[in-house]
């Protein structure tokens, strides 16, 4: 490296960045080593490598320069001799064969031309691209001339490039300056008055030290990092989409905002939101880091096909996995091989393999059932009451089977009467299906007052016993009012004839479900590939129990059917009974965590919104039970005589659970008990805050090669789970999923994780990366500034155990970082952008800061860390003019209102406007780097957004009472707190002039002071004159407007 | 891309300035151009392209984006073939193995539904349309109807962000962002992109990505335009401001800015007190381009009843009219309320209602003007809808779903041929048909005659803009990315 440093510094960069410091090509002397990655391979990468390039299909004569392979062949690159390669003659040619060629209207210019010819010349050598060879171990700090500059290694390389410029560091930056700066950076705060007076107090040598490390401390520092990596993660409070639905996932935020101010090292807090919760004893906050993977967006439009919308997602995880992480832009393998970076559409979906395997849908109705898998998170207050009813549950349980143990007696009486009945008891639905009454009823013999009702369209027509009900499948057969709504405590038999036309491959039977197509949630019995399956749904398939038989049911005859659960939640309580014989079944889904709360009451036969229903299928003889029925009492719902026979013969195996399922009072008083116990503590359960989360399948879904990246275009060649071949190797003893998968991206070797992490870092305190295309390192990102400075804190960032605080401590302690960022006019024609760094950074607070920082001159923001999202002010009407699905926005009251904006509910589809103007990303796709425009909306807001008003009346509040006795006091004392530094005299001129002026024109019209002094919900403080106030309120609002309170610098 | 850096105070980015002091502006930039100056410089429009690409017949684009995908069997595409066999089931081979949404998929009956609307020829071109659009059967022969558009995606939402934005992907710029990127503004009061949404409508919903700059800078964000006290969100003074009061902080700011500049000598600086002035400005314009008290009686006539509510379409014709003369660049409007899945005869005259009058007297209006020779109107939605009918068919109710293979969109104004109808559906509605009615499967990657991909469209508007599709790009994520992808072919046919 050290031989390269002076090739580096004798090129001056920025290709893609389209910035303007002279081109590499005029700059380099004609006897300097050319260098393939910083000179050559951006020419080639912009002007050829379209068609002569990475990518096989859109290659042009079948001819590759990005390898040196490519390039040898056939003498298109000699390398030494320029004369004798075909390349040097067709970029020089005049005629038809010139290259690039006239109709791409692509051009390189003489010196670009000459470039190319020395590095020909020089031996046309090749280099893998910059960001994907290996971190080096060590990275040797330049030697400078004034050693007294640097107070950190990363000041020597930053001083070195000056030197070697002819340029000189600017000279550091006021103290209040500086203080305003770190504090913003670090906390996204304004810093307080007192911490002003004190760090200006403050001569020590640790003066500085002392202040970053309190800053540090703050867990406001947490929230800021967290506002970037919110970003990062496309973070938001709803799912984006059409209808829009609230995802909740804030305790996701919150466990970010917690890992920054634990500090937790950088390779673990992606490790953990990768893959938490394979680690070994996953505790629950390491699951709930890997939300992070569950915050793509999500659809419930009516309609959608989900398996479409599931491949979106993976694909969004990949997206956001390549740029977050390893700053590369991979979706353009989704549909074929990348056109310039070495990444293939293998590549592409073998990333996708470590995260397709999770057990979710592609759609979801209402999240309020929680698209799976879910972590559930309870208090612990609830974690207490769960406990008390699960031990009671636990009893219930265990005196059920008490009373069949000391009940043996009385089973043994029963038995030898001589008069037993074949009984079935618990029957609250019978429906013969024999005639239509009025309205299209259905008699229920068991309990007339509730009978059912079909739509005209289906018909009575002969059938097992009588008549029978003939489906349509578009039409339903109602029974309500008979069993509740089926939910997890409640047990049930269900038994009816059918008779179907043909092997249904799909078609609901009957159901208690409400929802759309895009989800349904409730219990069903329905067929699944001419197989029946019974199911207790909340959301599928993740949190439902479901059996299946494994037999297809025949077509063209009358089959008797029974369905049964017991009320347990399991899937072991799930019968499917078949011809009076409980049918092979296979467990399908066993996990049901919360209620599946259905609503309604009742059953529906034959069709289901959106659904297949039962076209042509007979059904008859239906009855409803509001118990699990015994296998015996199953057969003879079939036969008729089954239970009769065994009463007969005595049979006491047979009988035994029969007696004490239908017949013994006292086990039924159990029974109810139990049923009870569960009832209370289903519906605790069902109350735990629950959260999207990652949790693999037991059995790996199999990955595909999508054609164009579409869904059902899968190639035939599976994929497994595979890393991008040119990076370093998949580590040998890594389990092959996404714990794995973190384990290679956190190799102290890998090239991109580190230089990436530490160049959005830089990019947070200096407005601009190392790189300054922070989302792409590719070979068509923007090439770095401080190349050795960046390996060089990636390699320190590594070794110092991925420490986040230290980094930044080392960041904003560093002499580069305290510059002063006014710029002399000579520098500012030399370097615009500062991408020398020899001044300090500058930049404009971001939405966030800007309306923290009002709210906190204002001595209004709320400081409460954490919690469910904020409802600020917005202008009304706005979710519900856009989205009647929506519900309408109702700001809070009170605390919500005065959070900080890191809080402020983000909604995807319509995010709030007074941040929105402000770049803030919509957040439905992964954003490393936000704009920075100005726009004439931007004034609008700071002037007149009721928020801004009212935070101006509170800092003129406080300017009134606490800021001296003079109009001069007072207006320093403001000016303070918006600018952190004191007004120049004629800065204070000016303001005293306005102040006067608005004093006057109020005083002309009191009432126009009155009304000003009403916006926002804070009521003004008492005891101050009106016409004072909102004069004050309006300086305030100035101040708060002025490029000294709006930038830092 | 090699294009020439425009000089802009309006809506000038800290890049921006910086990129035009490094092309040797400045000094200028650095030692003059202080709030007055920049007032004056404004003037001086520009787009990234600086000068169009090719000679352009649109200056400007009003966009009647019809949301939730008007049937066009109900409206435009006349299929006596429907009524004839109305309650047959749909043939097989006519659906070709299709996809169908979710929402009709396990219909277990999927009959064909002729419309219960009639059918008539009008104009000298002889347009088919229903009696429900008598208003836009009048200017028939303004009209270019596009009768082959297609689509690739079936759910409104992926379908209506294709359409804007040339992408079902989230995060891409909208079709008006990137105009205005391209041509830059022509005024100095309004904003040069502009959307209006008919208020109240309900239905689909609609997205803020529509109008959403994506990866380009914020200042080519539509800007929302809304019925009521404050047209653009917090456009109006704080109760208690007056306008001298306002006058008098601005003033201030500006001289205190001052003083930050030459402390800082940061251009960032010249270019916000640039934008506080046109917030002024705009709080003047703003209002008087919504105010229609000066319309003649004669004009608010034409646009019908509705006029007079503010947030009506109606209104907002007549408001993207005055915003046109006005120089706004893109006016896009939105009408919900168009996804009949169900009821849909009665719920289309609603629709019908709605916009057939004021969709027609916009373009007299524009017409008398002598406005429609440099003004693209588009009349359309995101998708079509299915021939055979969604839930039940009885004698006068049906309901259509989702249909991205065929439908009819319309243009009307600037160098597009009047009075044409361009291209076919097949005699069940169903497909896109060659010229003798057979049905044909385009592929968006080569253009197929008659056929038009929601790609060809944009490049076509593009076209008219004077902006060449492939050349109108930004560089992010390392690719050159553009309004239409890798596809789009100028639909020439429909030039005049």
């Amino acid at each position: 490296m050290g031989r390269q440093r002076h090739l580096w510094l004798a090129i001056l960069v920025i290709v893609s960045a389209g910035v303007a410091l002279p081109s590499p090509a005029a700059a380099a002397p004609k006897t300097a080593k050319v260098d393939y990655n910083f000179q050559i391979r951006p020419l080639l990468a912009d002007r050829c490598f379209l068609c002569h390039g990475p990518d096989p299909k859109k290659r042009k004569a079948r001819l590759r320069l990005d390898t040196p392979d490519g390039a040898r062949k056939a003498g298109v690159i000699v390398p030494g001799k320029p004369e004798k390669s075909e390349v040097i003659r067709r970029i020089t040619a005049r005629d038809r064969d010139h290259m690039p060629p006239r109709k791409s209207k692509l051009s390189l210019s003489k010196d670009e031309i000459e470039l190319i010819r020395r590095w020909v010349a020089q031996g046309a050598e090749y280099k893998p691209h910059w960001a994907f060879l290996p971190l080096p171990d060590v990275v040797p700090v330049p030697t400078v001339s004034d050693e007294r500059w640097p107070a950190s290694p990363l000041d020597s390389f930053v001083l070195e490039r000056l030197e070697s410029e002819g340029l000189k560091p600017s000279p550091p930056a006021s103290r209040e300056d500086w203080i305003r700066r770190v504090t913003f950076d670090l906390t996204g705060l304004p810093p307080a008055p007192a911490a002003v007076e004190a760090f200006l107090a403050d001569r020590s040598p640790r003066a500085f030290e002392k202040v970053v490390d309190r800053l540090l401390a703050s867990p406001h520092f947490g929230e800021r990092m967290a506002q970037d990596w919110l970003d990062v993660a496309r973070y938001a409070d709803s799912f984006g989409y059409q209808a829009d639905g609230d995802t909740q996932v804030w305790p996701w935020r919150d466990w970010v905002t917690g890992a920054f101010n634990d500090n937790l090292p950088y390779e673990r807090f992606l490790t953990w939101q990768l893959a938490g919760d394979l680690l070994p004893r996953a505790t629950r906050r390491q699951r709930l880091a890997t939300a992070f993977c569950r915050l793509n967006r999500m659809t419930n439009e009516g309609g959608s096909i989900p398996e479409e919308f599931r491949n979106e997602y993976v694909s969004d995880r990949i997206h956001t996995f390549g740029t977050a992480l390893m700053g590369l832009t991979i979706e353009c393998a989704r549909c074929h091989d990348h056109k310039y970076d070495p990444m293939t559409q293998k590549d592409y979906y073998g990333l996708g393999a470590f995260f397709n395997s999770i057990d979710e849908w592609g759609t979801y109705d209402n999240s309020h059932f929680r698209p799976t898998p879910t972590l559930l998170l309870p208090t612990p207050e609830q974690e207490r009451v769960l406990a008390a009813h699960a031990k009671v549950v636990e009893a219930a349980e265990a005196r059920l089977r008490q009373v069949e143990q000391v009940r043996e007696n009385a089973f043994r009486a029963w038995l030898a009467r001589a008069d037993l009945k074949p009984e079935l008891p618990g029957l609250v639905g019978y429906y013969p299906l024999d005639k239509l009454a009025a309205n299209n009823r259905l008699e229920n013999v068991a309990n007339p007052k509730a009978p059912g009702s079909t739509s005209p369209a289906n018909t009575l027509v002969p059938g097992k016993a009588g008549r029978a009900l003939r489906f349509t499948g578009d039409d339903a057969a109602n029974f309500p009012n008979v069993l509740g709504n089926l939910d997890r405590p409640q047990p049930f038999t269900v038994s009816f004839w059918l008779q179907t036309p043909r092997v249904m491959k799909h078609g609901i039977v009957f159901h208690r479900q409400s929802g759309t197509d895009t989800g349904f949630h409730g219990t069903e019995l329905s067929f699944d590939e001419g197989r029946l399956l019974v199911a207790l749904v909340r959301f599928w398939p993740g949190n439902a129990i479901a059996v299946r038989t494994r037999a297809a049911l025949p077509a063209k005859e009358w089959v008797h059917v029974a369905a049964s659960y017991d009320g347990t939640g399991k899937a072991a309580g799930l019968r499917i009974y078949l011809r009076g014989e409980p049918a092979q079944a296979t467990v399908v889904r066993d996990r049901l965590t919360k209620n599946t709360e259905a609503g309604d009451t009742g059953l529906t036969f034959g069709e289901r919104f959106r659904s297949t229903g039962l076209k042509g299928a007979l059904l008859d003889e239906v009855r409803v039970f509001d118990r699990a029925l015994t296998a015996i009492e199953a057969a003879q719902l079939h036969d008729g005589r089954a239970l009769a026979d065994a009463l007969l013969r005595k049979d006491e195996a047979v009988l035994r659970p029969y007696y004490f399922g239908a017949v013994d009072p006292e086990a039924a008083k159990a029974r109810d008990q139990l049923r009870q116990a569960r009832q209370r503590l289903f519906a605790v359960q069902t109350g735990v805050f629950e959260i999207m989360t990652m949790e693999d399948l037991p059995r790996r879904r199999q990955a595909y090669i999508l054609t164009r990246g579409q869904y059902d275009a899968p190639k035939d060649r599976p994929v497994g789970r595979v890393t991008p071949a040119m990076l370093p190797a998949f580590p040998k003893d890594a389990p092959r999923n996404r714990l794995g998968l973190a384990r290679w991206l956190t190799e102290p070797r890998q090239p991109l994780t580190a230089r990436v992490a530490v160049n959005r870092l830089w990019q947070m305190f200096f407005a601009r990366g190392i790189v300054a295309t922070t989302e792409n390192f590719g070979t068509q990102g923007a090439l770095p500034t401080h190349p050795e400075l960046l390996d060089w804190l990636a390699r320190d960032f590594v070794s110092s155990g991925w420490d986040v605080k230290g980094l930044c401590r080392k960041i904003v302690l560093s002499s580069t970082y305290r510059q002063r960022s006014a710029a002399t006019p000579q520098l500012r024609d030399r370097d615009s952008d500062n991408l020398l760094l020899a001044r300090g950074p500058s930049r404009r607070l971001s939405a966030e800061m800007l309306r923290d920082a009002a709210l906190a001159a204002g001595c209004m923001l709320v400081e409460t860390i954490g919690g469910p999202p904020a409802r600020p002010y917005q202008p009304p009407g706005l979710w519900k003019e856009q989205n009647a699905f929506l519900p309408p926005y109702v700001p809070d009251k009170g605390e919500g209102l005065h959070r900080r904006s890191l809080y402020t509910f983000w909604r995807r589809t319509s995010p709030p406007p007074n941040m929105l103007t402000f770049d803030v990303p919509s957040r439905e796709v992964c954003v490393v780097r936000r704009q920075s425009t100005s726009t004439p909306l931007q004034p609008l807001v700071l002037l007149n957004d009721p928020q801004f008003v009212e935070a101006a009346r509170g800092l003129a509040e406080r300017m009134l009472r606490d800021g001296g006795a003079t109009l001069k006091e007072r207006l320093v004392f403001a000016f303070r707190l918006g600018a952190t530094r004191r007004p120049t005299e004629r800065e204070l001129q000016l303001l005293k002039q306005l102040y006067k002026g608005q004093r006057d024109l109020f005083r002309k019209s009191p009432e126009r002071a009155q009304k000003y002094l009403r916006i926002g919900e804070r009521p003004p403080a008492l005891g101050l004159d009106p016409v004072d106030l909102a004069a004050a309120t309006v300086t305030a609002n100035a101040i708060l407007n002025l490029d000294a309170a709006v930038m830092i610098r | 891309m090699n294009v020439k850096q425009p000089f802009d105070p309006l809506t000038i980015t800290r890049r921006h300035f910086l990129s035009s002091a490094s092309l040797g502006l400045g000094g200028l930039a650095l030692g003059t151009l202080l709030p007055r100056e920049s007032r004056a410089a404004a003037h001086a429009p520009g787009g990234i392209l600086g000068a169009p690409h090719l000679p352009a017949k649109a200056k400007r684009v009003i966009y009647l984006f019809q949301s939730g995908g008007p049937a066009q069997q109900d409206l435009f595409d006349y299929k006596p073939l429907l009524n004839e066999k109305n309650g047959e089931q749909l043939p097989a081979h006519v659906r070709g193995g299709q996809r169908l949404t979710g929402m009709s998929v396990n219909q277990a009956s999927i009959p064909l539904a002729g419309s219960v609307f009639k059918f008539d020829q009008h104009g000298r071109c002889g347009a088919w349309l229903t009696d429900l659009l008598p208003r836009t059967a009048e200017i028939a022969d303004d009209l270019c109807f596009i009768k082959g558009m297609f689509t690739e995606a079936i759910n409104h939402d992926p379908a209506i962000t294709f359409f804007q934005t040339g992408s079902q992907v989230a995060g891409r710029p909208s079709m008006g962002s990137w105009v205005s990127y391209g041509l830059g503004s022509m005024n100095e009061n309004l904003p040069a992109f502009v959307v209006l949404v008919t208020k109240g409508k309900g239905d689909q919903p609609l997205y803020a990505r529509l109008w959403g700059n994506g990866f380009l800078d914020s200042k080519y964000q539509g800007v929302k335009f809304a019925a009521g006290k404050d047209p653009v969100f917090y456009l109006t003074n704080p109760e208690g401001i007056s306008p001298a009061g306002r006058r008098a902080v601005l003033d201030t700011l500006n001289a205190l800015n001052r003083v930050q500049y030459e402390r800082e000598l940061d251009p960032e600086i010249t270019s916000r007190m640039a934008q506080y002035e046109m917030a002024y400005r705009m709080q003047t314009s703003v209002p008087e381009v919504t105010d229609f008290s000066r319309e003649p009686k004669g004009v608010l006539n034409m646009y019908g009843p509705d006029v007079h509510r503010p947030g009506t379409f109606a209104a907002n014709c007549l408001l993207a009219r005055r915003l046109a003369e006005r120089g706004v660049r893109f006016i896009q409007l939105y009408h919900q309320g168009w996804d009949q899945h169900g009821d849909l005869p009665r719920a289309i005259r609603v629709q019908a209602r709605e916009t057939d009058q004021p969709s027609a007297a916009l373009v007299c209006d524009l017409k008398q003007r002598g406005m429609l020779d440099d003004t693209l109107v588009i009349w359309g939605g995101e998708f079509g809808r299915t021939s055979y009918s969604q839930g039940k068919l009885t004698k006068d109710d049906y309901g259509r779903d989702h249909h991205p293979r065929c439908f009819t969109v319309w243009l009307a104004g600037a160098g597009v041929k009047a009075g044409l109808t361009y291209g076919q559906t097949d005699a069940y509605g169903y497909n896109i048909a060659d010229a003798h009615g057979q049905a044909i499967n385009p592929d968006k990657s080569r253009f197929t005659p008659g056929a038009v991909h929601v790609h060809d469209l944009q490049a076509t508007i593009l076209h008219l803009l004077g902006i060449d599709h492939e050349r109108l790009t930004f560089k992010f994520q390392g690719r050159q990315y553009r309004l239409t992808d890798v596809h789009g072919h100028v639909v020439r046919d429909v030039l005049a």
